[in-house]
């Protein structure tokens, strides 16, 4: 989220979109009803109609995967109708860059594409540069080649007939909302967007989400109270692991991960630090030698940064089709791992084609699972289709501590960092994480002190105590690393810092070692004053009371900032748009409100000081799959071709030859959309284990519309029927005698549950079209 | 009133020293309970947790009993900005999670071919997975790509995990998978 | 004093079942074993062990879907019908401070079904092992330590309310001239009898068919529900004048 979950109350209008907030994020609501109660508009676009739509004052049900017809329409209302914010588009957004000439977009594909390895060349998405090296403006915004030009140019398909015809919605249906979110395109009003997976789970999620983000810029309702672009973020701690990076493709903060043509930091650094030749541009990523360095330290603080760069592993590409998830269980499904760790993760039930990815663990020779419960995927080999005798792979199944048996942290949406403590003691027999990680690593170093093996430098050098305690994981220790320290004495910016003094914040990092930070957006997080995670104190002043700003209780990443952008919600003056709710303002000596985006003057620098420009990017250079978001059909889809162009699907999306895709397939009529209940959790490992939840919810079911012609229902019924008959006779999770209860002391109907999600839809590839008539049955 | 206060109350008292510290197992009495007492300093401590479900956060007070060192109430934090002491279905029933008979009592082993799995020793299982780690390691690890480009990697260990792992053991995590050289590194923010 | 009131505006209600669940956390009620019968409503109905129940209804109404829940539990009438057909002493206390009807062990001696139908929302169940009667006893040993009722802590969207009869009356009067801007039928149920008010959006029966006491046909012991109060409406008068 730019913004949090206390800010949606200043909210004019919320559009829940790829959302189902009021079941899975249910406490957000508390925030929603705030909203309406002060006036704000509520509108839910979704194929269901969900306990968020019961409290909405316009539903809209659209066909499922046709959002970005819809948002390229409301992107078309706003030009057409001069419903932007004039000012802050013209002042905050590259609306006014000249793109190159050489920019093009035929028949639903950019310049650039390749077919063969499915990719674009980038270069003529490029901006046109001055001499000077800043990107040519044209203040008028006239100018053919300038952003809002060609984005009037692209979305002039984009009419209320053809989103209507893919939608499914009225043109009625669509002109009351685009009416009433466009109405929040002036300074005094703030619209939000609340978004989740109906949105990114899709071949042009980012592009879904960058068609919002365009319309938020278009309305200047990013850096607002009430305002943003906002991810509701699904696990309790999704945004500090990712943070974090615990993905293929970069590194804590956000950095990249190696490529295997840079041999040095020097190179490293060289590749990712952008370069502006704007002085008004803060372009902040030019202080990543700082954090790469840092962040190197803080893993091996007995080695200067540039040797233990080597240490880091490299990839071959940056590119999803080598590493990322769907590849890799492609290629564990070849054999190309020995072993896996699926630690607090269930992916024989969470990952497409569950089971393509459950025959894939069949090739491991080891699986470790660490998990609070047993689940399907450490139990994989008993599964459905599963022959256990003829699988090699040996499972170590480790029981976790729950949360309230821990110490530590956790990353809400908003990205407040915020400290749980330890309640009652591990159940006998489990141990938390940290623990487990800190234990099974210095058995590794261990072996590799004693035996040797394959380069064991980055293993044996790696400063592994630095997050224990007499032997033990201590996760304050852990936070303080994160946040950094000094490892010298050391004088920056004219202050002096000794040796284990923590740093201050990321402003005091350095390029040479003399600092260690685990992740630099968390520098300031664990400083000398303290653990700020842990803070509960929920002092005010009245301007921030006035948006529910609480910048003393928790800490929020960066540097206690809490609305991202909010140089973008004043005037180059300084003198907030929003007069009644502002969350920053110069008083003529400072700011006051939030923490801004930088301390400098108003009107000085550039207000999106992340990008290398300085602007909010209506026009996305950088995207692999275009630059302006456009419209295709989902892979499998029931229908031959869009008004919009010829091109059906995203040419860049990754596929598998091997896979077989349903389109217009009259076999698979029917579209059918996965979802989840407030009363169960992504795969249900916990959930379905707590008999309170199973109460509410027992079973896995189907919803579908009465209105089917008959014999199709009845064919899906049976289908259907058939696979909760079949449940309860099929495999259970076996544990061994005395490990756990028997299974009757169980409840029965968990069991039911947890078999029948064995028979996941997934693995059935059924595909119902959606209901056009949503009540339940 | 047929019952007097006094006696009501004393009635209660009974039932809340019976029931109070008993966990799961406890014999429920949905009537005329004084359940209150167990959130009595004598009897618990309290802390402060944020819930393990979805990212909105909301703040919780978890109360141990001092004698079993077992949750005996988790409930809405009320001084909480983002949920003011509310909590969702899941939320509410984090006491389940934690006082559950479900959660096996040790790790678990499945070897090759078998058809269950065996009760072993965290020493044990430790043990074997640092072997299994580092034969994989040894035996995939690359120094050099097809091109001749030094890229250190292990290219025979995967992970998948997690968002359901505090800051400090997420970064403790990433730290360990890397220096151990993997780059096939994935978790929920992808799927 | 009034003692205290409940009042819920169901207009807020999301069905997060938070409070459902919340009522058996504290009260380490057992989970029932359920099945979908179709509706996320579950379990069932009220029992022994459930004296909470988020209720779902689907009406289609001018082609629109109206999707309404109604989290269900003792009214706390303000002249309880149940305590004045109750025949052993000790079984129910009407508390003087709150006007909580709480239900002890001794409800076993009574007759279970001389109470439920003394009863015009159809709330207490009986253990048939014990045969004793429960219901929601307004959570009153947490009113003691100045805790709010379970449900009324864990609700997230200010669809539960508690307090002072006097100020969740004014809450109600309230809410209800706010909501009927937006929705012209909504009324509240029942506030003079009971100390659980409700606030609708639309009509009662759109919710449940005891969400309102008159919307009951069924009579019980030869009187119909609004007979019943009309006959036990004592004190209710006496507190709406």
């Amino acid at each position: 989220m730019t913004n949090h979950w206390t800010d949606i109350k200043n909210s004019d209008c919320i559009l829940i979109m790829g959302s189902n907030a009021a079941e899975n994020h249910p406490i957000s609501f508390k925030w929603v009803t705030k909203a309406q109660e002060q006036g704000a508009k509520l509108i839910h676009v979704d194929p269901r109609f969900t306990r968020t739509s019961a409290k909405a004052d316009m539903w809209a049900g659209l066909r499922s995967g046709s959002d970005i017809a819809v948002l390229g329409g409301l992107i078309k209302y706003i030009l057409d109708n001069e419903l932007y914010f004039e000012e802050y588009v013209q002042n905050y957004t590259n609306a006014s860059f000249l793109v190159n000439e050489d920019y093009a977009f035929d028949n639903g594909v950019f310049a650039g594409y390749d077919p063969k390895t499915r990719t674009y060349d980038k270069s003529s998405w490029a901006f046109q540069m001055e001499e000077n090296g800043v990107p040519k403006q044209d203040p008028t915004m006239q100018d053919p080649n300038c952003v809002l030009q060609l984005m009037k140019k692209h979305y002039e398909r984009y009419s209320l007939e053809n989103a209507s015809r893919m939608s499914g919605l009225s043109i009625d249906e669509l002109k009351e909302l685009y009416s009433t979110y466009a109405a929040t395109g002036t300074g005094d009003k703030a619209g939000t967007i609340m978004y989740a997976m109906g949105w990114t789970q899709h071949t042009v999620g980012v592009q879904n989400i960058r068609a919002m983000a365009m319309v938020q810029l278009l309305l200047g309702n990013i850096g607002v109270a009430g305002g943003g672009v906002n991810a509701l973020r699904g696990e309790s701690n999704v945004q500090g692991s990712t943070d974090h990076c615990l993905l293929y493709h970069i590194l804590p903060g956000y950095l990249k991960t190696p490529k295997s043509w840079q041999d040095s930091l020097a190179a490293y650094d060289k590749d990712y630090t952008p370069v502006s030749n704007d002085p008004e541009s803060a372009n902040w990523w030019s202080n990543y030698p700082k954090y790469s360095a840092s962040l190197i330290k803080s893993m091996w603080l007995n080695d200067d940064p540039a040797t233990a760069y080597n240490y880091l592993p490299r990839l071959d590409t940056g590119a999803a089709s080598e590493y990322a998830w769907l590849t890799l269980f492609d290629k564990m499904g070849k054999g190309k791992f020995q072993g896996l760790f699926a630690w607090g993760m269930n992916p024989a039930c969470s990952g497409a084609n569950a089971g393509k990815n459950r025959e894939a663990m069949a090739n491991l020779d080891w699986l470790v699972n660490v998990n609070i419960f047993p689940n399907e995927t450490g139990w994989f080999w008993e599964g459905p289709d599963m022959n256990p005798e003829t699988i090699k792979t040996e499972v170590f199944f480790l029981p976790c501590a729950v949360s309230i048996e821990k110490e530590g942290s956790v990353t809400n949406s908003g990205r407040w960092m915020q400290w749980r403590y330890k309640g009652p003691e591990p159940k006998k027999g489990t141990m938390p994480d940290g623990d487990i990680m800190y234990e099974l690593m210095k058995e590794i170093q261990h072996l590799y002190e004693k035996e040797g093996g394959a380069y064991p430098e980055p293993v044996t050098r790696l400063t592994w105590d630095a997050i224990a305690t007499d032997g033990v994981f201590d996760a304050h220790k852990v936070a303080k690393l994160i946040n950094g320290f000094f490892t010298k004495d050391t004088m920056v910016k004219g202050k002096t810092f000794k040796k284990g003094q923590q740093v201050p914040s990321f402003a005091y990092l350095q390029d040479d070692g003399s600092t260690c930070s685990g992740n630099w957006l968390y520098c300031n997080s664990y400083t000398d004053k303290g653990n700020m995670a842990a803070r509960r104190d929920t002092t005010q002043t009245p301007m921030q009371a006035n948006i529910g700003l609480f910048p003393n209780w928790s800490w929020c990443w960066p540097v206690n900032r809490r609305v991202l952008y909010n140089r973008a919600s004043v005037d180059l003056k300084g003198q907030p748009y929003a007069k009644n709710k502002p969350v920053i303002k110069w008083d003529g000596t400072k700011w006051v409100g939030d923490v801004p985006d930088g301390g400098w003057k108003p009107g000085t620098k550039h207000a999106f000081i992340m990008r290398k420009h300085g602007y909010g990017q209506l026009f996305g250079p950088g995207r692999a799959d275009g630059p302006l978001p456009e419209y295709y059909e989902p892979l499998e889809c029931p229908v031959k071709e869009h008004p919009y162009s010829g091109q059906l699907h995203n040419p860049t999306a990754i596929a598998f030859a091997e896979e077989q895709k349903a389109v217009c397939d009259p076999r698979y009529p029917l579209v059918c959309s996965t979802y989840r209940v407030t009363e169960h959790w992504q795969t249900g490992v916990m959930t379905r284990n707590i008999p309170w939840l199973v109460e509410t919810e027992p079973q896995v079911f189907c919803e579908m519309s009465r209105n089917w012609p008959s014999s199709r229902a009845s064919t899906t019924a049976t289908r259907l029927s058939w696979t909760a008959c079949a449940a309860p006779s099929g495999p259970s999770p076996s544990l061994p005698q005395g490990s756990s209860p028997s299974p009757s002391t169980a409840t029965p109907s968990i069991r039911s549950v947890c078999l029948a999600l064995w028979l996941d839809v997934a693995q059935e590839r059924r595909r119902l079209r959606q209901p056009a008539d949503p009540v339940r049955r | 009133m047929t019952v007097n206060r006094r006696r009501f109350l004393k009635l209660s008292a009974t039932a809340a020293a019976m029931t109070a510290f008993g966990g799961l197992g406890c014999q429920h009495t949905a009537p005329a309970v004084d359940r209150a007492t167990m959130l009595k300093p004598e009897w618990t401590k309290q802390t402060t947790t944020i819930c393990c479900y979805c990212a909105v956060g909301c703040g919780l007070i978890v109360n141990t009993s001092l004698k079993t060192k077992k949750a005996v109430n988790v409930e809405g934090d009320p001084d909480h900005p983002v949920n003011e002491g509310s909590l969702c279905a899941k939320g509410a029933s984090i006491y389940q999670l934690a006082e559950n008979e479900r959660r096996p009592e040790g790790p678990l082993y499945r070897a090759p071919f078998s058809k269950e799995f065996k009760q072993v020793s965290w020493k044990w299982a430790l043990e074997q997975i640092a072997h299994r780690v580092k034969k994989s390691r040894d035996e995939t690890f690359a120094v050099k790509n097809d091109k001749g480009q030094t890229v250190n990697r292990t290219e025979g260990i995967a992970s998948l995990g997690s968002a359901a792992l505090d800051n400090e053991e997420c970064w403790a995590f990433q730290t360990m998978l890397r220096s151990l050289g993997l780059v096939y590194i994935e978790h929920q923010a992808r799927i | 004093m009034n003692g205290k009131s409940f009042f819920v505006d169901l207009t807020k209600c999301t069905a997060c079942r938070g409070c459902q669940v919340a009522c058996k956390q504290w009260k380490k009620l057992p989970a029932e074993e359920t099945v979908n019968t179709g509706t996320h409503q579950n379990p069932p109905d009220l029992s022994y062990n459930t004296i909470r129940l988020v209720r779902f209804k689907e009406e289609v109404v001018d082609k629109k879907i109206r999707w309404n829940f109604f989290p269900e539990q003792c009214r706390h009438c303000v002249d309880p019908p149940c305590v004045g057909y109750s025949e052993v002493e000790g079984s129910m206390i009407h508390d003087p401070d709150t006007g909580a009807v709480v239900y002890t062990e001794l409800t076993k001696q009574e007759n279970y079904e001389d109470i439920l139908s003394s009863c015009p929302y159809n709330i207490p169940r009986v253990d048939p092992e014990t045969g004793v009667i429960s219901k929601c006893d307004m959570c009153i040993d947490r009113l003691r330590i100045g805790l709010r009722p379970a449900c009324v802590t864990s609700c997230p969207t200010g669809t539960m309310n508690f307090g002072d009869r006097e100020e969740m009356m004014d809450l109600a009067e309230k809410a209800l001239a706010t909501v009927q801007k937006k929705f012209p039928e909504a009324e509240l149920v029942d506030p003079y009898e009971t100390r659980v008010i409700y606030l609708t959006a639309y009509p009662a029966q759109e919710y449940y068919e005891y969400l309102m006491a008159d919307a009951a046909q069924t009579p019980r012991k030869g009187l119909t529900r609004k007979q019943l109060f009309a006959k036990l409406g004592g004190a209710a008068a006496r507190m709406r004048s």
